[in-house]
């Protein structure tokens, strides 16, 4: 599903050059739940946003679903972006002047689906966060555990093929994290395939499998010993 | 694009959108009102006198002490300047199309009604007046030498045949030939005979909308009271160098008086308008810079809003939106906002318009400012827009990511 | 602490220059353009003799056409006399001062053969007219009443021909030759331009005034025609005795009258005249007459153009757009702040101190506004001055007009200014603390 192979990512400015991913290989199944950790500044982050196509890397190569994903253009990348992947921010970044239909419809426009099928997609996958009843709402007047709820629908909305988890709780308390992660867990044991960046081990001991970065490097996989829907152990290789 | 988000968008930051929408709606109102204003002093200004106004210009002088011969100084200045090589021609005037100043008179059908039917521009002229003129004669004929008299201040009444402009013709006798016919300047004397019209005349007064196009030509020269004014037209192009010499020689003739004002009918014109050259340059400068606010009042908005927004932009590039899209969301919301500004601009246009009806007799907007004031204040929007737009679609689609 | 709130503002504003300059410049045009139109309006339609303008009183006499009114509305009776009532109100003599006066041209023949002959304006009236209107005297003084009767051959100068004739020097005592006829000088004015020359507005309220004055009686003696407006509305007999005696109106004439009890029995004496003279078969139409003041005569005879009036419009609606303009740029910058607003008051500062902080912030950007579009007023008024070229006299920079642009330009600001801070004031501190 997501294969990263020897990539590397390199930050230049004109003082500094900034190894931010070295190396650095990865292969994620399909239906597999997989917790990347690592410390800050480790390139947690910087894995995230090249896994999502936010950020291009420099060296390597990255196929997502088979497709090779290197020296794509802007478009081409927001395309398969829309398509292939689920957002679901530490911020939840929901838009604040739109409702919660408005705001789970976003990625649908971009992808150009009709009014009906839009409407349908909204309305289930706000259903199935648990939340069908408050759809004029906006953002502000939800709480935390719920508006990342909407931003679990929204990524959910368009069927992705991956659900990319920043940490997901890190703005909640214990009470809503619970909640979240809880249906993070269902959705994987529905099928999909989750990665989630975190710092907390607790969290991350939730996930089928563990990968953790520190220094741009992948340096130890730790396989879930709790086995958990389809999920397979799998392997991944560290070099150092 | 996606106009209903959009628009449920900007209902939640109402203080922005009724800032942005009211100054739009009030540049068009008053961008259309001012156009308006604008286009009919133009209008004004390039309605044609009916004379040659290129190569003609006109002079006066005033005689002062005893004895000075008012009949004498005509003949040796007319026969002075209609020698001189260039001149094709000169005449006495007593006013000028577009001066401002000048005489006028009612005009009566019948010697029994009390009020007159219209009023007239009179023009005293000899038997040269049409030719220096260039008034152009439709019907008739031109005065001869012999029918043009003197008129002092104990002149009464009014001489037999004069020419009139075809406007006034119509107005006194609508669809009917005015050539031949008879009507009063003076009720208690005999009537004058009309022998010749002309295609257009224009009065002295260029903005009086009664005497507009009413004038008539008098084959008579005002003596009496030692003041002379002519009016000289030369070949083409040697209008400047004649009014040189025709001005120095006419002291040179006769020392007792004073010689002044020799302007060309251009530079006549120039004056008679110049109140209104000045309105147009005015509102030409009220409408660039109003234009020129209100693009940057867009520019500093939207760039505030692309700042304000830089997350929630980030995140749509995560969500799958093109840059493409994104500039299309900024163009789209400054479209809205535009055509909302628009929709109260257009009725405060035609309140301005009934305003100005109301107060100073303005006419009626036509119908076509509005929706044109409308296409050039979107496409304005569009432009200004365009900057903070495009900043907008560079934002990276990390942004989503990071964390403050 | 105003030290403390104009520092942070002065800083906030240098962060953000283009913004700033942004909402001066708008601020600056907008108070330039008001201002520019509205000072033209101004001086126009301002008082020109505020110490007396209240008593003196342009008498309006309707001895027009029985058949058709003087003007289509029926309020507007004609705006000068005939040579009878005038003369005929001279002679009664009722008011605390009076003058008849009309415009003429004059030939002047300097004596000095260098300078040329040249024709000057000059204005014929009577003894009181200096008094009336208070002109000042550099040299010499008005002639009195005896030269009005004797038809003396006298004059008072004005200063730009009292400099071509004899330089500049105390000419009372010398003669002028005006058309061949020889006058004594007996006054010379010092510089005496009212802005709006309102004692004949008929003539060309902007014009220049007129450079001599001579006894009217002499003027009539001597023929001279009226160089301004002449109205008849039927003919006159042959003649000068018979124009004289016409129904022609072509003389402005003047009336002092000191308290309201003499208004009214002046207006009286007015009435009783024209029933007088409708016994002679003069005044057909019904009895009118109307002493409007100074500053009434200026409104009805529309001495500010309706193009003067509809800039000021535009102008301020002009105004208007630039001050919304303001609005939005001063909501947007300190919206943007919202979170160190937030900060602030976290740190303890009472809503009504960050409101007084940004509205210095405001108040600053109105100052500088202000200076910037008084710079613009005066380049504008110089644009006007270009356009109108009788508009020289009331198209400069006035201290009340320089005082209201600052004033304005301040107060407009703050107005802009108000409502971005009262919303920048009502963020909820911890709310904005959480969420950045």
């Amino acid at each position: 599903m997501l294969k990263m192979n020897h990539l590397s990512k390199v930050y230049r400015t004109h003082l500094i050059e900034t190894h931010a991913l070295r190396d650095f290989s990865i292969h994620v199944r399909e239906g597999e739940f997989v917790a990347v950790t690592g410390p800050s500044g480790s390139g947690k982050t910087t894995f995230l946003n090249i896994a999502g196509l936010l950020e291009e890397f420099t060296g390597g190569e990255f196929l997502l679903d088979g497709i090779d994903v290197r020296g794509m253009n802007d478009d081409a990348r927001s395309r398969l972006r829309n398509e292939k992947i689920g957002f679901i921010f530490q911020g939840f970044n929901l838009i604040p002047d739109l409702n919660l239909f408005d705001n789970v419809d976003v990625p649908l426009r971009y992808r150009g689906f009709n009014a009906a099928e839009r409407k349908r997609r909204i309305e289930e996958s706000l259903a199935r966060v648990g939340l069908s009843a408050r759809v004029k709402h906006f953002p502000s007047e939800l709480s935390g555990g719920q508006q990342q709820r909407v931003a679990i629908a929204r990524a959910l909305a368009g069927s992705p093929k991956i659900l990319l988890a920043d940490e997901p709780t890190g703005n909640l308390d214990t009470q809503m994290a619970r909640g979240v992660m809880q249906l993070l867990e269902d959705l994987h044991a529905e099928g999909a395939t989750i990665i989630m960046v975190t710092h907390d081990p607790e969290l991350a001991a939730r996930a089928q499998r563990n990968v953790h970065v520190i220094d741009g490097q992948v340096v130890d996989i730790q396989s879930e010993p709790r086995m958990r829907g389809l999920g397979v152990v799998q392997s991944a290789v560290a070099v150092g | 694009m996606e106009i209903r988000p959009i628009l449920s968008a900007l209902m939640r930051s109402k203080v922005s959108l009724v800032l942005i929408g009211l100054q739009i709606a009030l540049t068009l109102a008053i961008v259309c009102n001012s156009l308006f204003i604008i286009s009919e002093r133009a209008a004004l200004m390039q309605r044609p006198s009916g004379i040659n106004e290129a190569d003609t210009f006109t002079v006066s002088s005033i005689g002062f002490g005893e004895g000075f011969d008012d009949a004498r100084t005509f003949a040796e200045d007319l026969a002075m300047m209609r020698s001189l090589p260039g001149v094709v021609d000169a005449t006495t005037i007593n006013a000028i199309p577009m001066s401002n100043g000048g005489w006028s008179e009612g005009l009566s059908l019948t010697q029994e009604q009390k009020t007159s039917t219209a009023p007239t521009a009179i023009y005293f002229v000899d038997d040269h007046g049409l030719n220096t003129l260039g008034a152009q004669l439709i019907a008739g004929r031109d005065f001869r030498p012999d029918e043009v008299s003197e008129r002092n201040r104990t002149t009464q009444g009014w001489p037999a045949g004069v020419i009139m402009s075809r406007a006034l013709g119509e107005k006194l006798w609508p669809g009917q030939a005015a050539l031949g016919k008879q009507v009063y300047l003076d009720t208690e004397k005999p009537p004058v005979t009309i022998i010749g019209v002309v295609d257009r005349l224009q009065s002295p007064w260029p903005h009086s909308k009664r005497l507009a196009e009413f004038s008539i030509l008098v084959p008579q020269q005002l003596v009496g009271d030692g003041r002379m004014r002519y009016l000289v037209r030369t070949a083409p192009g040697q209008r400047d160098a004649l009014m040189k010499q025709i001005e120095a020689k006419l002291g040179e003739i006769n020392h007792s008086r004073i010689v002044r004002e020799a302007r060309s009918i251009e530079r006549i014109r120039g004056e008679g308008y110049s109140q209104d050259r000045a309105m147009m340059i005015i509102l030409t400068i009220v409408i660039a810079a109003l234009l020129i606010i209100t693009a940057l009042g867009i520019v500093g908005m939207a760039s505030f809003w692309v700042t304000q927004r830089t997350k929630q932009i980030g995140t749509r590039r995560a969500l799958g939106a093109t840059r493409g899209m994104i500039l299309r969301y900024f163009l789209t919301e400054n479209f809205v906002i535009t055509t909302l500004g628009l929709a109260i601009g257009a009725a405060m246009a035609y309140g301005f318009n009934v305003w100005l009806i109301q107060n100073y007799e303005a006419a009626r907007l036509p119908w076509y400012y509005v929706p044109a004031g409308c296409v050039a204040l979107w496409i304005l929007g569009q432009l200004a827009v365009l900057g903070p737009a495009r900043r907008a679609s560079r934002v990276p689609p990390a942004m989503a990511t990071r964390s403050v | 602490m105003f030290g403390y709130y104009l520092t942070l503002g002065l800083r906030s504003l240098r962060r953000h220059s283009v913004l700033t300059a942004l909402m001066v410049f708008g601020i600056a045009l907008g108070i330039a353009a008001s201002m520019t139109s509205l000072t033209v309006f101004y001086l126009m339609g301002s008082d020109p003799i505020p110490w007396k303008s209240d008593r003196l009183h342009v008498v309006q006499l309707d001895n027009w056409d029985i058949n058709e009114g003087f003007d289509p509305n029926p309020d507007i009776l004609p705006d000068a006399l005939t040579y009878l009532d005038a003369t005929a109100l001279m002679a009664a003599s009722k008011a605390d001062k009076q003058a008849a006066m009309y415009k003429v041209v004059l030939p002047v023949q300097p004596d000095n053969p260098e300078v040329k002959p040249f024709l000057s304006l000059a204005r014929a009236t009577g003894s009181d007219f200096f008094g009336l209107f208070d002109t000042p005297f550099k040299y010499g003084s008005g002639w009195d009443k005896s030269v009005d009767e004797q038809h003396g051959r006298v004059t008072v100068l004005t200063q730009p021909i009292n400099e071509k004739l004899f330089g500049g020097a105390d000419s009372t005592g010398k003669r002028v030759k005006f058309d061949g006829i020889e006058y004594t000088v007996v006054g010379v004015l010092d510089t005496w331009r009212p802005r709006v020359k309102y004692y004949d507005v008929s003539n060309g309220a902007l014009n220049e005034p007129e450079e001599a004055f001579i006894p009217f009686t002499t003027a009539i003696e001597l023929q001279m025609g009226s160089a301004g407006n002449n109205n008849c509305f039927k003919n006159s007999e042959p003649g000068w005795e018979g124009y004289l005696r016409s129904d022609c109106i072509w003389i402005q004439f003047w009336a002092q009258l000191d308290t309201p009890a003499k208004l009214a029995d002046y207006k009286a004496f007015l009435d009783a005249y024209i029933g007088e003279q409708k016994k002679l078969g003069r005044f057909e139409r019904p009895l009118r007459s109307k002493l409007p003041n100074v500053t009434q005569w200026l409104e009805e005879q529309k001495v500010v153009s309706s193009d003067v009036e509809i800039q000021v419009g535009l102008s301020f609606a002009f105004l208007l757009v630039c001050l919304v303009n303001t609005v939005g740029l001063l909501l947007a910058k300190f919206m943007r702040k919202s979170g160190e607003i937030g900060l602030r008051r976290a740190l303890g500062a009472s809503r009504g101190q960050l409101f007084l902080q940004h509205l210095v912030e405001a108040g600053v950007v109105g100052v500088t506004g202000g200076l910037v579009g008084l710079l613009l007023t005066w380049l504008g008024l110089l644009g006007v001055r270009a356009l109108y070229s009788e508009f020289k006299a009331v198209a400069q920079l006035d201290w009340v007009m320089v005082a209201t642009t600052l004033v304005l330009s301040i107060v407009a600001a703050m107005l802009a200014g108000l409502f971005p801070t009262w919303r920048a004031c009502r963020v909820q501190p911890a709310a904005q603390l959480k969420t950045q």
